[in-house]
């Protein structure tokens, strides 16, 4: 069934708006602080540091208290979270070092709330505002869920701090609202653009009830809700704290000027690299179940003295299916990139940074989709890919300087390897959860150095991984293992960190099994590209072996180490996909590496070696991509490696195969 | 002014862009990869790393794409792609 258009929707679709605006807007509904130039131009530099540095470990403290009162697995273990201090018309000041994709449009849902909630029912103290909706912003896509809060100083708005998590589970047709099928946003879980759910300090027990009714872990879901208030809690107590002492005109000051100093840093940094315009293309591989299509998005970024031009033409349109992002989604695959590759030595103060870009986007594209087109799978599907152009772009830019280019990253990981277990518990209760181990993703290989191995994921500097142990405590699983997988990481000059896989099966469920769902492209091509003649990382690879002997070899006192030694019907999963499986039923799950960087056969052979040893790369695989021959003893054979590479250059651009012997 | 576009591409300052390994000339400014050698294979040539075959995944063809210096046949580009879809990666500098 085709979209069909909604009208009213355009309310929701939210678009950056200038502070002027939106004081224009708000007129006299709130009272918005401001501070004057002269204020922030007379700081001196150890105050504006010794609070700056403040903002950021208010930042930490929340990420902290989220943890500490949230009781998923997700938050709690691997920090799919993040939480931001935006100053009074929500332009970001700090934002967290947890998942930064989800706090680059924190901005957009605290600017609408201020223009639309204003008036009616009103923005007091004590309030803080849910929202789901990514059309709005706060989230790519509807399980990030921001709660966000004003702060008020002397009878007038100061600043909002804002937190967000992924919630494992918010309704829709699928566990984990990750519906497979879908074709619109009706299948998916319900967006909720903000509304009052704390009033005055208290939490609104009407708003909660409609909020957690749509959940199937609503008890967890309410902890989360919890946990989120705490955070905004913990950073309006220190940000008080803060004006007590430095005075609320300073503490601004240093917002403003924090910014400011992002803006004029990231200028002067862009003025020393040459002007030029970068091109490259991200692809997705399935839009839903049972769809076996492939779809881009394209980007041309052009670099012009102190401004960057991010140009989404020619990218495709919005399909039906779960894999579109709306413009939220697309500002959050950008944020990151500049954050970690460009801005390591700036403040996160994405306010200040930007004011220093432009995007060209066309509404109605697979990035910046328009309602009610699908967007479950938002922030790991267009938004992710958004980066993944993103990092292609601005690597290469930062390529052309002799200094910056030592900042660059090719690709890593190129999408979340989506595998969601949803049924009864061991301890007989219903559980949903996403499965975070892909969130040890390879990193990308550098300009003078390899990807880390399983070192994680660009976009959440301070992502983890949760144990093993973790995983089988808290759900029906065990696991064969969780490991490394040679040749995962693009291969080149510099290696892409490898990614690796986990295998497991149901395990102490009174049902017997458990309820999967599976969303991970990258089967039909790679997805994390390689940068210089650098090679992209491998393909994702996910298998499900059917009524297998797994018990029989457990009650033989064997862990078997292979889907190979394991009895039983094989298949390989398609992209999107939902089952169930069964008491003997493997799962076998293999997420991506990271980009390679330059030409494999110019890699040094004893890091080739190296990496045979050490399980990183296959003897074939040294053999056939990196043209090393490694003798039994593990040393580099010098005299076959120099005629294989010879051979191996020429036979790999297409020229006659008869040089290709040795 | 000699710009290093990358790990193996130079621009010089009339615009002309070469291999930073064997001075080949490659194109120029607007089309660094201008007169390059482009090659597509199976995917599965990319090595071990390509685990399935496209075709259980996607109705179209996919194909490694890679771009080679002539003179020394040092990769360029690489890239994983459908096959029916012309190459989305460019780069271009201006010289100062």
């Amino acid at each position: 069934m085709p979209v069909i258009p909604v009208a009213g929707s355009e309310k929701f679709a939210n678009a950056p708006t200038s502070p002027e605006e939106t004081r224009r807007v708000v007129g006299d509904s709130v009272r918005l602080h401001d501070v004057d130039r002269s204020v922030v131009e007379a700081l001196d530099p150890l105050t504006y540091e010794v609070v700056r540095h403040r903002l950021t470990s208010i930042t930490e403290e929340m990420g902290e208290a989220l943890k500490r009162m949230s009781g998923s697995v997700v938050v709690t273990d691997c920090n799919d979270f993040d939480a931001a201090i935006m100053d009074e018309v929500g332009d970001v000041v700090q934002v967290g070092l947890y998942n930064t994709e989800l706090a680059a449009s924190l901005d957009m849902a605290a600017n609408w709330t201020l223009r639309n909630r204003c008036a009616r029912p009103g923005i007091a103290p004590g309030d803080m505002f849910l929202c789901n909706d990514p059309w709005v912003g706060g989230g790519l896509h509807q399980n990030d869920t921001s709660l966000f809060a004003p702060l008020f100083v002397d009878g007038e708005l100061f600043c909002w701090t804002g937190a967000v998590a992924h919630q494992v589970d918010l309704g829709g047709v699928s566990p984990g609202s990750w519906s497979v099928g879908a074709t619109d946003v009706f299948w998916e879980s319900l967006p909720t653009p903000p509304v009052k759910i704390v009033e005055g300090g208290e939490i609104r027990q009407d708003i909660e009830d409609v909020w957690l009714r749509r959940s199937r872990v609503p008890k967890l879901v309410a902890l989360d809700l919890r946990a989120k208030i705490g955070a905004n809690n913990v950073a309006h107590e220190r940000l008080r704290a803060l004006c007590e002492k430095y005075g609320a005109d300073v503490v601004k000051a240093v917002m403003r000027r924090t910014m400011d100093d992002a803006e004029q840093r990231l200028r002067a940094k862009l003025r020393e690299i040459p002007d030029g315009s970068w091109s490259s293309v991200a692809h997705q591989d399935s839009a839903r179940s049972g769809d076996r299509g492939i779809y881009r998005i394209v980007l041309t970024l052009t670099k012009t003295d102190d401004r960057l031009v991010f140009d989404f033409t020619g990218t495709d349109p919005q399909v039906d299916g779960l894999i579109n992002c709306t413009f939220a989604g697309l500002r959050g695959g950008i944020m990151p990139v500049l954050l970690t590759m460009v801005c390591g030595d700036i403040p996160w103060a994405c306010g200040g940074i930007y004011r220093c870009i432009e995007i060209i986007s066309e509404p109605g594209t697979i990035n910046n989709c328009t309602f009610p087109a699908g967007i479950g799978k938002a922030s790991v599907a267009s938004g992710w890919a958004t980066t993944n152009v993103a990092t292609e772009c601005l690597a290469g830019m930062l390529d052309t300087h002799p200094e910056h280019r030592k900042r660059l990253m090719s690709v890593c990981c190129g999408t979340w390897d989506f595998a969601l277990l949803a049924g009864v518990d061991q301890r007989g209760g219903g559980f949903v959860t996403m499965l975070c181990d892909s969130m040890a993703g390879g990193l990308g290989a550098r300009s003078d150095s390899d990807g880390v191995d399983t070192g994680g994921l660009a976009c959440i500097p301070m992502g983890r991984v949760a144990d093993v142990e973790m995983n089988e405590f808290a759900f029906p699983m065990l696991y064969l293992w969780r490991r490394e997988e040679p040749d995962s990481g693009g291969p080149g000059r510099f290696r892409g960190g490898v990614g690796a896989s986990s295998c497991f099966i149901p395990y102490d469920s009174p049902l017997g099994g458990v309820h999967l769902v599976v969303s991970a492209p990258g089967k039909a091509l790679p997805l994390a590209g390689g940068l210089s003649g650098g090679l992209p990382a491998g393909t994702q690879h996910d298998v499900l072996v059917r009524d297998t002997d797994v018990h029989a070899r457990f009650a033989a006192g064997r862990i078997p180490a292979s889907l190979d030694e394991l009895a039983g019907t094989t298949d390989l999963v398609p992209t999107h996909h939902e089952t169930d499986l069964g008491a003997a039923d493997v799962y076998y799950t293999h997420w991506q590496g990271g980009g390679g960087y330059g030409d494999p056969l110019r890699r040094d052979p004893a890091a080739v070696a190296a990496d045979v040893a050490a399980h990183k790369v296959s003897p074939a695989g040294a053999g056939d991509v990196y043209g090393v021959v490694v003798d039994g003893g593990g040393a580099v054979d010098e005299d076959a490696t120099t005629t294989r590479r010879a051979a191996l250059r020429r036979s790999r651009a297409g020229l006659e195969a008869e040089e290709v012997t040795a | 002014m000699t710009v290093h576009i990358d790990e193996n591409l130079v621009q010089d300052d009339e615009g002309a862009v070469r291999c930073r390994h064997c001075d080949a000339v490659l194109g120029v400014a607007q089309q660094p990869l201008r007169d390059a050698r482009v090659r597509e294979s199976d995917p599965r040539t990319a090595g071990p790393s390509v685990r399935a075959d496209s075709g259980h995944f996607a109705d179209r063809p996919v194909v490694l794409r890679q771009t080679f210096c002539p003179g020394c046949l040092t990769l360029l580009q690489s890239e994983i792609v459908p096959g029916d879809e012309p190459s989305g990666r460019t780069r271009s500098v201006v010289a100062r």
